[in-house]
């Protein structure tokens, strides 16, 4: 079978692909830090080393809060998600009141805007309520979820046959019981997906913290890496971040270092 | 509800409860996408630097962006990054999805290791990119034995750049286009079959075709997403060298807060948002004119 074999040709070399990254990171976690500075990158560590590994837990930039921190942000995020989805979905399927197709009209339409266009004005929406720098602040606009699984949710409802709610309605269950004891037990693979990914995209999640937090007490897993890089890369050399020199280059010279130190750090009087 | 006519066979009305159960949500729509957008809106006619009070501006800030040769090198660079990444994502995708769907043995690891970068930060990503590509402690160099300087030489910064991106999306657009296959009754191919077309044509004529929803659906949300990379370039170029990896997502960012002009970035931020406004409506329009559900 030629054609059989060119398939797991192709599949095995995209594999191999994918995973190099991730197996290069882990070789190299497992390095001394003598290894990884003299060594070339794809040598196999020698000796095995857990070192890296203890300093993310003890050593003096422990790892420890910021999971922490983020674990608490996915958590809080994803239950109030599923609520608010749940239950909005669960009305715009099968409830009946004015203004519902309007709304789910508005809900749609906001399926296009554009999380980049509006970071600016969620962040000063959230500062003027003083949550900047806030657990508040990094959880609040996430947590009543998006129109996006709304309407996957919803689609997913309607399919849902109507006797079985009747039945429901029959023996004396009101929506919310309706809801949870038939709707919701029906919906178990479409609610795993979505649990899925709203736990996925939020632990990912690195602008909006970005913006909202500044400095460490809040300060979540992913902004940890670059944080580190850009630490390591402060002490040695500048010209690795000429980044700055599209959008900055009308700023003073002393301006510059802002965005390796005190991001975010102005404050309003 | 309504007593006049009690019981007379009208639909039943449920306004309270509907409104309590769409309540939660609705704030986040409401105040966290619907006010952003025309708060937006007002901030982009203000001069702001969030410490001294803000000044009414009118369109200055327009007329000042829209001749800002940063903001349409940036708008440049992202239409760029968009055509670099989106069509080489989707046919590889759509590649790997049709290789999967041949369901072979080991056919599932392979689909559980495509979807890793998609599951994966990322920022944490870039950051380890950044390092691959590193001119010369990186992999990629010692692999190769020459030194190329990837990431700030302006003119690979913005292909790598590009290529790690598709590196991340391509199994997620796979496990879609895999969906989509499932989707497509048996019958079609054996007609095809029965009929004497080969593999190939069976491919062209009816596969892809009847793949255009997905195609639709995968192009579009690939668009919006691509275009507002933001985690990817500041990890690994910060919109470096010389610009030439400043999307449009990176000098928004850099204009609200390394320089603090909110004015400014959100009038960049208008602009980004009707252009994407526009963008998603030509395609979908047309895919309107196209998506057929037949055999034509």
């Amino acid at each position: 079978m030629k054609k059989n074999f060119l398939t797991y040709v192709f599949l095995t070399v995209a594999a191999v692909l994918t995973l190099a990254p991730y197996l290069l990171s882990v070789q190299t976690s497992l390095k001394t830090p003598q290894q990884f500075a003299q060594q070339s990158p794809l040598a196999p560590p020698s000796p095995l080393s857990g070192h890296s590994y203890a300093e993310l837990v003890v050593g003096e930039h422990t790892l420890v809060p910021p999971l922490v921190i983020t674990l608490q942000v996915v958590i809080v995020i994803v239950i109030g998600e599923l609520v608010c989805l749940a239950l909005a979905a669960y009305a715009f399927a099968r409830l009946r009141f004015p203004g519902r197709d309007l709304l789910f009209w508005v809900y749609l339409a906001t399926l296009m805007v554009p999380f980049v266009a509006i970071m600016v004005p969620r962040f000063a929406m959230l500062s003027e309520l003083g949550l900047r720098d806030t657990f508040w602040g990094i959880v609040l606009p996430a947590m009543f979820g998006s129109p996006y699984t709304v309407f996957l949710l919803r689609e997913f409802f309607r399919a849902i046959p109507e006797d079985l709610l009747d039945a429901a309605r029959l023996d004396g269950a009101g929506h919310l019981r309706a809801l949870w004891h038939v709707v919701l037990p029906l919906s178990r693979p479409i609610l795993s997906t979505l649990l899925i990914i709203t736990a996925v995209t939020r632990w990912n999640d690195f602008l909006w913290p970005l913006i909202i937090t500044s400095g460490e007490r809040w300060r979540v897993l992913t902004a940890e890496p670059v944080q580190r890089q850009l630490d390591a890369r402060h002490g040695r050399d500048h010209s690795g971040h000429p980044a700055a020199a599209g959008a900055l280059r009308d700023l003073p010279e002393a301006h510059r270092p802002i965005h390796h130190h005190h991001r975010n750090e102005v404050r309003p009087s | 509800m309504s007593p006049r006519v009690p019981g007379a066979g009208r639909p039943r009305r449920d306004t309270l409860t509907g409104y309590a159960f769409v309540g939660p949500s609705l704030i986040g729509v409401v105040g966290f996408l619907l006010v952003p957008v025309i708060v937006v809106i007002g901030i982009s006619l203000f001069r702001w630097d969030l410490v001294s009070p803000a000044r009414f501006l009118g369109l200055d800030n327009y007329r000042v962006i829209l001749t800002d040769p940063a903001f349409g090198r940036s708008l440049l660079v992202t239409a760029l990054f968009v055509l670099l990444v989106v069509p080489v994502e989707i046919a590889l995708g759509l590649f790997l999805a049709v290789l999967l769907h041949r369901r072979l043995p080991g056919s599932v690891a392979f689909r559980v290791i495509f979807a890793l970068p998609w599951i994966s930060a990322p920022l944490a990503l870039g950051v380890v990119w950044k390092w691959i590509f590193d001119p010369s402690d990186g992999a990629l160099n010692a692999l190769t034995g020459h030194r190329v300087e990837w990431l700030s030489s302006p003119a690979l910064a913005l292909p790598s750049v590009a290529a790690v991106s598709i590196w991340m999306h391509v199994g997620y657009v796979a496990l879609f286009y895999l969906a989509g296959l499932a989707g497509i009754p048996e019958q079609y191919h054996e007609a095809a079959r029965i009929d004497g077309a080969s593999s190939r044509q069976a491919l062209w004529r009816i596969t892809l075709p009847l793949l255009r929803p997905t195609t639709f659906f995968v192009l579009t949300t690939n668009v919006i997403t691509t275009v507002q990379t933001f985690d990817t370039v500041y990890a690994m170029t910060q919109g470096g060298p010389a610009g030439r990896t400043d999307v449009v997502a990176s000098l928004i960012y850099k204009e609200a807060f390394t320089s603090f002009r909110m004015g400014r970035a959100a009038s960049m931020s208008v602009v980004l948002f009707v252009l994407l406004v526009a963008v998603t409506l030509a395609q979908q329009q047309y895919f309107r004119q196209r998506i057929t559900y037949e055999i034509g």
